[in-house]
């Protein structure tokens, strides 16, 4: 992979040189004012990553993480022995099974109150509730914000969300934190929208009609200071930057044999492109994968859904710990809410959010925990019950994040958790 | 003491008053008096020397943004710029306002501030009521209490159908930006920051709001049902009708209906939202009670004030209360006393927005320069001594795109009237549609690396903005044979202004550069130009 690691240095190179002061300037908005930037700077160039599998349309805790074999609830399929004594999942998850010592942890102590789509996404996506007068960011819009750097060449935050169903739930929004840490959206295919340059106009013109606009807006900026012209500069200035990271998007420069680790379907493929984009530096990617609302015939479509979560998130952990960047990259599972442990007359199982299960591995973890319990049935939790803030307090902690921080918009301080929240320290590496 | 100080701290006292009309400068003065006077005041104080006043090309472009939500077109500048009349801004001013354009933008920034921009119906109904002037205070009673049956008020209750399905996001939103505070922090606990607000406001504002539901098409309103909480100390509360003002208000005894009487109006219900029919409306309607109490003089002060400080902070690019949502008692006004003059004058003119518009963008402070040429440190922002940058909200960008990109010879100065009026209505609805894409600029504004992406690199951008045709910009740029003259005339359209001379050199040699594909040439010309900041906002 001489080539990967080549283009990889490329980008870190590339966007030292390229530092604009613009974009210093924009990014010292009112947010965050009363933040140490000398701590803040050190624990960026730590470079640490996050890749979230979203299950969208909520994946079944019983069929995953947290069966409950021979009881009424647990449906057909067995519990096997994972690589961590006393510990079992579902037997449609054998390769996570044997790797569950080495890189993850378990939460199988969800209680999140909401099972609605479209609420619970959000819960989910932004780590609290919604307040009407303030946009809170979502998890990658925080990322992107702290972990990302300013002068980047390479997108901060990148989300795929190619299938149709559940995409009015696919929440992106970057919030308070402004338009800067948006997500660069995939709803069509692996490569983002306008990324490349269109054929009539040559490589060469379309730099230097950028150089051109650059002249003309800088004469403009003189005498006039303002955050959001800053950021007009600076959003152009990453322009050629970000065209150039097309390539990051392109598996066929992959070899063959890892594309086959990952395998030919397209949630796997989008995992591979998750591993060169934080290979690059991207500090967040979310790949969504649906359908996972099996209302009807659950245990056919965990069949195939599991046993394609358990290949590709084995082959992406595997992948990424060979390459050393497991240590500094976080892999999460996680969907709105779980599955009813009550089985349906069509053999489904509903919306469930009182006692349901997520995945930490790597970054930060301490592998082969498994923290919390539901009871017998998976009605209730049993034990160590959170919600999604102290999740979300967790994810922070894991890449070095002080959950406990302040961001301020005007005046006013807006915790990153509610006040009070702790995180899940015994998952905690 | 000087005065404003001693009002400073009055003012402390008792926020939401405006009981000081005598200490204020007299009611007979003209708006664009009264600002500069406390404006200048207040710079006068602290020793700082305002940026001179725009020139006419920039105030023109200034003025028809805010006014027509366009920038002007090259031969309105220079008409403009022409005009030797000392009363030539007045009479711009005034022309503007009486056009139709005045409405259209006018329904365009209040469906953007009530409703981020996303309902037609509100904006058709704001248009419809901005077009004949209707009064902020009717706006307001239309607002909450708009009947769907009645076409002149139909639209206007969107503003709370469509937040009936969240009451605590209704609640919120609507004392925020109707009353400019923002109590939604009180919903847990008392506001951690704010002595002013407690959970009994928030759950006396969600009280009016409560009993609110939607039937079908229509808003109805129970005659019953009281608002519970739980403070912060575990006890459960029945919440009394509570305004900002801590006034609380009786009402009529009512009475919890039966589960017989509940039965029935549920049937009800059900068939008049089969039938397409409004619900009957009680006999005592708490959000007719909120419109009474807070147009009433106890209590006004939340509703002018929170309007002006809207209208200011539009026009000037900063709120006279930053940030707009936060008008209490730990968070003063820059210029308390001009912002109590504002809302009295608005009160004694019945609530009339065309005027409050007409006086501020008259002024010298809405004036100044954006520039900031002195060797003395740059005042800050909240003096108004130099003009605030603005970003243009999509609907602006997108037209401000289609205005540059017209041809000149057919947009010359002879269009006037109605034909004017259709050409921009044209030019409008083109822009709103290819600036869909773009975000609405809020406080602390960010411009996405997606919009600099899409203008770089997408199709539409070729096809709708670079294309070459005998009938656009283009067309008569690539025709031209003189460098010198594609360079003026693309300055001209684009900015709005006479290029000056390095600017000119510039052009000149990209093209004389790239002299084997001139047309090309012109277009990434033309591309820089709309892209360029001066072209994204308001300066």
């Amino acid at each position: 992979m001489t080539d990967l690691s080549l283009s990889r240095r490329n980008f870190l190179g590339a966007s030292a040189a390229t530092a604009a002061t613009a974009a210093v300037a924009a990014d010292m908005t009112s947010l965050d004012v009363l933040q140490n930037p000398l701590l803040a700077g050190e624990l960026k160039q730590q470079g640490k990553r996050v890749i979230l599998l979203w299950l969208a349309g909520g994946a079944s805790q019983l069929e995953t993480f947290d069966p409950k074999p021979g009881r009424p609830t647990g449906g057909p399929y067995r519990a096997i022995n994972t690589s961590v004594p006393g510990v079992q999942i579902s037997e449609l998850m054998p390769k996570m099974a044997s790797r569950l010592s080495k890189y993850t942890s378990i939460i199988r102590s969800l209680d999140t109150k909401n099972a609605d789509h479209g609420g619970g996404a959000r819960l989910m996506h932004l780590g609290r509730r919604d307040e009407p007068t303030v946009k809170y960011p979502d998890l990658g819009a925080v990322l992107a914000r702290e972990l990302g750097r300013i002068d980047s060449q390479v997108p901060d935050y990148v989300s795929f969300y190619t299938a149709t169903e559940g995409r009015g739930n696919a929440i992106s929004q970057s919030g308070f934190l402004g338009a800067r840490y948006n997500a660069m959206f995939l709803t069509q295919g692996n490569v983002p929208p306008n990324l490349s340059r269109l054929a009539e106009i040559s490589d060469l013109d379309h730099q230097q009609r950028g150089e051109l606009r650059k002249l003309l807006s800088e004469r403009f900026a003189d005498g006039r200071q303002s955050a959001s012209l800053a950021s007009h500069n600076e959003s152009y200035s990453r322009v050629r930057g970000l065209m150039a990271s097309e390539t990051l998007f392109d598996i066929s420069k992959e070899s063959q044999s890892v594309r086959d680790k990952y395998g030919p379907t397209l949630f796997g493929e989008q995992c591979l492109v998750a591993r060169r984009l934080v290979e690059a530096g991207v500090p967040f990617v979310k790949i969504s994968r649906a359908w996972w609302d099996s209302h009807g015939q659950n245990f056919e479509t965990h069949l195939e859904l599991v046993s394609e979560l358990d290949h590709v998130m084995s082959a992406l952990l595997d992948d990424l710990s060979e390459r050393g960047l497991l240590e500094n990259t976080l892999v999460v599972t996680l969907s709105e809410f779980g599955r009813t442990p009550q089985i349906n007359s069509s053999l489904g199982r509903d919306h469930f959010a009182s006692a349901w299960s997520s995945s930490l591995s790597g970054c930060g973890i301490k592998p082969g925990t498994v923290y919390g319990a539901s009871d017998e049935d998976g009605r209730t939790v049993k034990d160590g019950k959170i919600g999604a803030a102290e999740l979300f307090a967790t994810i922070y902690r894991a890449v070095g994040i002080d959950h406990r921080k302040d961001y301020h918009v005007g005046a006013r301080p807006l915790p990153l958790t509610d006040p009070g929240t702790k995180p899940v320290t015994e998952v905690l590496a | 003491m000087p005065r404003w100080l001693l009002t400073f701290s009055l003012l402390c006292l008792s926020f939401a008053t405006l009981a000081r009309g005598d200490e204020l400068l007299s009611a007979d003065k003209s708006i664009e008096e009264a600002v500069d006077h406390y404006v200048g005041a207040k710079q006068k104080l602290l020793g700082v020397q305002p940026a001179p006043l725009a020139d006419d090309a920039n105030l023109l472009r200034r003025t028809m943004l805010d006014l027509h939500g366009r920038p002007p077109t090259a031969a309105e500048v220079k008409a403009y710029q022409q005009a030797s009349d000392a009363a030539k801004r007045r009479e711009m001013v005034e022309r503007l306002l009486a056009a139709p354009a005045f409405a259209r933008q006018q329904g365009a920034t209040f469906d953007a501030l009530l409703m981020r921009g996303t309902n037609a119906s509100l904006r058709n109904y704001l248009t419809e009521a901005f077009k004949e002037n209707r009064s902020w205070d009717r706006i307001f009673r239309e607002l909450l209490l708009g009947q769907e049956n009645d076409p002149e008020q139909k639209g206007a209750i969107a503003f709370v159908k469509s937040r009936m399905k969240d009451q605590d996001k209704l609640t919120a939103e609507a004392s925020s930006l109707l009353f400019g505070v923002n109590v939604s922090c009180a919903q847990c606990h008392d506001h951690p920051l704010v002595d002013d607000w407690k959970q009994d406001h928030y759950f006396g504002m969600k009280s009016f709001f409560a009993r609110s539901f939607e039937n079908g098409d229509y808003v109805g309103e129970k005659p019953y049902g009281m608002v519970e909480f739980k403070t912060t100390a575990g006890e459960s509360r029945k919440a009394k009708l509570m305004f900002l003002t801590s006034q609380v208000f009786d009402e009529p005894e009512n009475k919890e209906p039966d589960d017989k009487e509940k039965k029935a109006e549920k049937e009800l219900l059900e068939k008049l939202k089969k039938d397409k029919k409004a619900p009957p409306a009680p006999e005592y309607s708490r959000r007719a009670k909120l419109v009474e109490i807070a147009l009433a003089p106890e209590a006004n002060s939340f509703f002018s004030r929170a309007i002006v400080n809207h209208v200011w902070n539009r026009l000037l690019g900063r709120g006279l209360v930053m940030p707009v949502d936060q008008m209490h008692s730990a968070n003063l006004p820059s210029h308390p006393e001009l912002l109590d003059w504002l809302a009295r004058d608005l009160q004694a003119h019945n609530y009339d927005l065309a005027r409050l518009t007409r006086g501020i963008v008259l002024s010298d402070a809405y004036a100044r320069s954006s520039q900031w040429k002195s060797t003395d440190k740059r005042p800050s922002d909240e003096l108004f001594a130099v003009g605030i940058v603005r970003p243009l909200t999509p609907w602006q960008y997108g037209t401000a795109l289609k205005v540059a990109l017209v041809n000149p010879d057919q947009y010359g100065a002879d269009l006037a009237g109605s034909a004017l009026d259709t050409k921009a209505q044209q030019l409008e609805n083109a822009g709103r549609s290819f600036g869909d894409k773009f975000e609405l600029p809020g406080e602390d504004f960010q411009v996405s690396v997606d919009e600099a992406l899409s203008l770089s690199n997408a199709e539409r951008t070729s096809t709708e903005l670079l294309r070459v045709d005998g009938g656009n910009l283009l067309g008569k740029l690539t025709k031209l044979t003189d460098d010198r003259e594609v360079a003026t005339t693309a300055v001209w359209n684009i900015f709005g202004r006479e290029p000056t001379a390095e600017e000119v050199q510039a052009l000149e040699s990209y093209l004389q550069a790239r002299a084997d594909r001139r047309d090309d040439a012109v277009k990434q010309i033309v591309w820089a130009l709309l892209t360029s900041s001066e072209c994204r906002f308001n300066y």
